[in-house]
């Protein structure tokens, strides 16, 4: 994890605090680089040597993602895996997992879980979708969007108060939630085989279906990218400037503008990827599709609200110790059944989006709850949030769901023939273990209670 | 998600800290009733007090069946009759081995979530292994190497919660999916039937779920059953008077004997009558003896064995355990491949309930394992360790088959049963925590 700013302190330590009593010697590794870097190459010493103790952040994500990008483009016939068509393809798979991934990640940083998320976003989606029918409930797009996610949201703290006030397992109530809603999903469907489908030809309908499927025009694209980096810039600039100024403690200025400069370089790569004629030869289809801002917006407010909020401390200070929470007088309850609603509210946008993923149509076939959740949990510990709790951001879950999307599809590229249904159950599954495995060893690595 | 119950006893702070200043009063309601009674009125005062002390043992889930039996006869006259109850045991079956099976998880505060797809797993194997134009095996061979394959996979998996310190749930939630894909393998992308009886080894398969006793030998069998049993339990009683060990009253071990001996002889009227809508079919079912065979072999080992004396110690507090010198990583392990074994033997069962096996009789084998857990939760095992017994489970599995069977009679389709059993989970879950809240335990 790169370093929270000083408020946050509490989430970074580990999730069983007795180690962390008398952890005089594993504190140093600890410190924040910014706090003790004066210069760029001590900042990197500083980040080198937080790496080489356990909190390596989002690094192994990034290998990771190099690896499956390298791999599968030797291996997929044609070496076709890095094409613009397809890599686009995989960032609108990608943010269905993105943004369920975060909602989870929310709940994770308390150690608790939430294993109905898949089933719930798609009722969410269902609802969505069923709203915007015209004829039918002819709701306008944005009502019938909110009502998704408000109906999730409710959802979700049924569920939150169930293991906040009652303090049932969160595994098993999300358990039954699975079940519960699985079997709702169905029925809200119309039974096994039936489905909902936009007329792309009327309006609020046609706005959700182009959630993902809709794209920005190539010119708009860039000068979108050119005021979302300028803004991010000048703010983390001026940020930077600000507590300079104020004598608090701030990284070096060479880091922003790297930072700033990384930023934009992945927006302009991503950008042109997209702008890149990936239709026909009679339809053209370029430019950004308007899921990646979307994801982009859902990641920011996200990051504001569990890096800069008192609502995003206290999930941190949960996570890391509920009882030293709960004492400095944080309401469990009233965290933990909020965590929930929100997680769940969050999810619900990843099943309107995966409902327009996959053409406006959403049908037991296209939504498997089951699966989802799995990707879904993966995704988040595979980006570096951990499942015990007081770690992770929603960046995380964002670079997590992009590596599942890119190997759920590489696998499908691969024309495996009757091996490829198996890989898809296979694949996720060793994922998430080796996942969960980096997670443990991690933290034993950091010197945690699990180190006995 | 409740955390890991190693090493660490400041992460289970809640219920385990409780346990270090028990109070003499909470105590005293644990006591066994048997160490204070002389008497059977003594005894049936204590096990009441056990009772509403929190400890209330096999009795919420005796209520619930006969709350099951009374509303589902009252919607469908059908439900209590010898045809359908047959059907409900045959179909509980597999639920009861499932719940034993996740039992073992539980009592150390563990959860096995593949349960499901190692029975499915176990099931296309055997399958395969006695295919006359494939491996063509006997069928005693293939079934041992099916329950090896299945314990490998459960040392796999228990390895990784023992060893490694991955939390259970998450071990085998990635465990189901990876099961998932390797059922389908093994399946070959067609289906795989056992149903025919021109070939021994498929017959002795297909007979597993479907082959009954006669009746008159199911008479026998239950009078050398019963004999064996109350002999059984009678000198053994009869030892510890003898020894000056604390024992129950003389009493109470007949009432035992006799209530054993009704329920035996009910079963098995039940099953001798003619369930066939043509011809006769008729005689205990093979499956009541094989699941009574898992429930009395895992009861001793939890209930008579050292090794059984640690899984509850462990459950109860690992730490505990750990400084009296048990070896956590070893009995976890071990649950974990017993867990998986038992899971094996449901598959035997299961491909013979199903006769041809299917990638999507492959998938809803995933949806057992919610099944095994509330059958074990309502049962009366504890979510969080330490507590419970085999027959819980099987209790259980009899509860979850009854809703099963009895909302299936009534028309409702699948999802709606879904719903149900989800709302069944949940409503354990509840029972559980408010029984250990109101136990002696969190005083």
């Amino acid at each position: 994890m790169t370093a929270d700013p000083g408020e946050t302190r509490v989430g970074v330590t580990d999730a069983t605090t007795v180690a962390d009593l008398t952890a005089a010697p594993e504190a140093a590794a600890d410190v924040p680089p910014e706090l003790v870097a004066q210069s760029l190459s001590q900042y990197l010493r500083g980040w080198w040597l937080k790496v080489r103790s356990g909190d390596s952040g989002v690094l192994p994500v990034l290998l990771a993602m190099v690896l499956v990008a390298v791999t599968f483009q030797i291996i997929t016939p044609e070496h076709s895996f890095l094409r613009p068509s397809n890599l686009v393809y995989i960032f609108g798979l990608s943010t269905v997992y993105m943004v369920l991934a975060i909602a989870e990640t929310v709940v994770l940083l308390l150690a608790e879980i939430d294993l109905s998320v898949g089933a719930v976003a798609l009722i969410g989606g269902v609802i969505t979708f069923k709203l915007v029918q015209q004829p039918g409930a002819g709701w306008p797009w944005w009502a019938a969007i909110l009502a998704g996610l408000v109906s999730c949201g409710v959802f979700g703290s049924l569920a939150g108060m169930l293991v906040a006030r009652l303090k049932i397992p969160s595994f098993i109530v999300t358990l039954a939630g699975f079940l519960l809603f699985s079997g709702i999903l169905v029925v809200v469907l119309g039974g096994a085989d039936g489905s909902v489908n936009l007329n792309t030809s009327e309006f609020n309908q046609r706005v959700v279906y182009d959630l993902v499927q809709g794209v920005i025009p190539p010119v708009a694209s860039w000068i979108l990218l050119a005021v979302v980096v300028g803004a991010v810039g000048t703010a983390q600039w001026l940020r930077a400037a600000r507590r300079r100024r104020q004598g608090l403690v701030a990284p070096p200025k060479s880091v922003t503008a790297i930072r700033i400069a990384l930023l934009a370089l992945v927006g302009v790569a991503v950008v042109a990827v997209c702008n890149v004629n990936r239709g026909t030869a009679l339809k053209t289809v370029q430019g950004v599709p308007w899921v990646i801002p979307i994801v982009l917006v859902v990641l920011g407010i996200w990051t504001l609200v569990l890096g800069r909020t008192r609502f995003g401390r206290y999930l941190y200070a949960i996570g890391g110790n509920p009882e030293a929470a709960r004492r400095a007088g944080v309401s469990l309850v009233a965290i933990r059944t909020w965590a929930f609603a929100l997680c769940s509210a969050t999810a619900g946008l990843g099943g309107i989006l995966l409902g327009s993923f996959f053409f406006g149509e959403y049908s037991t076939n296209t939504a498997d709850p089951g699966q989802l959740v799995l990707y879904t949990v993966a995704a988040a510990v595979i980006g570096g949030v951990s499942l015990f709790g007081g770690r992770g951001k929603a960046l995380h879950g964002v670079l997590g769901g992009l590596l599942i999307g890119g190997i759920a599809y590489g696998v499908s590229l691969l024309n495996l023939g009757t091996l490829s249904t198996p890989l898809q159950y296979i694949l996720p599954g060793a994922v998430l273990l080796v996942a969960v495995g980096i997670d443990v060893l991690s933290r034993r690595g950091t010197g945690g209670a699990h180190s006995v | 998600m409740t955390t890991d119950h190693g090493e660490t006893p400041t992460a289970t702070a809640d219920p385990g800290m409780a346990d270090l200043t028990l109070d003499a009063r909470a105590a005293a309601a644990d006591v066994p009733p048997e160490l204070v009674a002389g008497s059977l009125g003594q005894y049936l005062r204590a096990w009441w007090g056990r009772v509403r002390g929190g400890n209330s043992g096999v009795l919420p889930v005796v209520l619930a069946i006969v709350v099951v039996a009374v509303s589902f006869q009252i919607a469908n006259s059908k439900f209590l009759s010898a045809q359908n109850l047959v059907n409900l045991f045959e179909q509980s079956t597999i639920y009861m081995l499932l719940a034993i099976a996740e039992i073992f998880a539980l009592l150390l505060g563990e959860i096995d979530l593949s349960v499901g797809l190692v029975m499915g797993l176990g099931s296309v194997v055997v399958a395969e292994l006695v295919q006359p134009t494939g491996a063509n095996l006997p069928w005693w061979v293939a079934i041992i190497l099916t329950l090896l394959a299945c314990a490998a996979w459960g040392a796999f998996q228990g390895t990784l919660v023992a060893r490694l310190k991955m939390p259970s749930f998450i071990v085998t939630l990635g465990g189901l999916l990876i099961l998932e894909g390797v059922a389908i393998i093994v399946l070959g992308g067609s289906l795989v039937g056992i149903g025919n009886s021109q070939y021994k080894n498929e017959l002795v398969l297909y007979d597993i779920f479907w082959g009954t006793f006669s009746p008159l030998v199911s008479w026998i069998l239950l009078a050398v059953l019963i004999g064996a049993a109350g002999t059984g339990l009678w000198l053994r009683d009869a030892r510890k008077r003898r020894s000056g060990l604390e024992t129950p009253p003389r009493s109470l071990i007949a009432l035992k004997i006799v209530l054993m001996a009704v329920a035996g002889i009910a079963l098995v009227a039940i099953c001798n009558v003619n369930r066939a809508h043509f011809g006769t079919i008729e005689g205990v079912p093979y499956i009541i003896p094989i699941v009574l065979v898992v429930l009395a072999a895992s009861t001793v080992l939890l209930q008579r064995t050292r090794f059984g004396r640690y899984v509850y110690a462990i459950g109860g507090n690992p730490e505990a355990a750990r400084r009296a010198g048990v070896s956590l990583t070893s009995v976890r392990t071990w649950c974990f491949v017993l867990a998986a074994l038992v899971s094996g033997i449901a598959g035997l069962l299961f491909a013979s309930w199903q006769v041809s096996l299917t990638t999507n009789i492959i998938k809803t084998s995933n949806t057992y394992v919610l099944l095994a857990v509330a059958a074990a939760v309502i049962g009366g095992t504890s979510l969080f360790g330490g507590r419970g017994k085999t027959i819980h489970g099987v209790l259980g599995g009899l509860v979850i088959g009854g809703i099963y069977n009895g909302l299936y009679l009534l028309g409702v389709s699948s999802q709606w049963i879904d719903v149900v059993v989800a709302a069944v989970l949940l409503a354990a879950a509840v029972i559980d925590v408010l029984s250990r809240r109101g136990g002696p335990q969190q005083a």
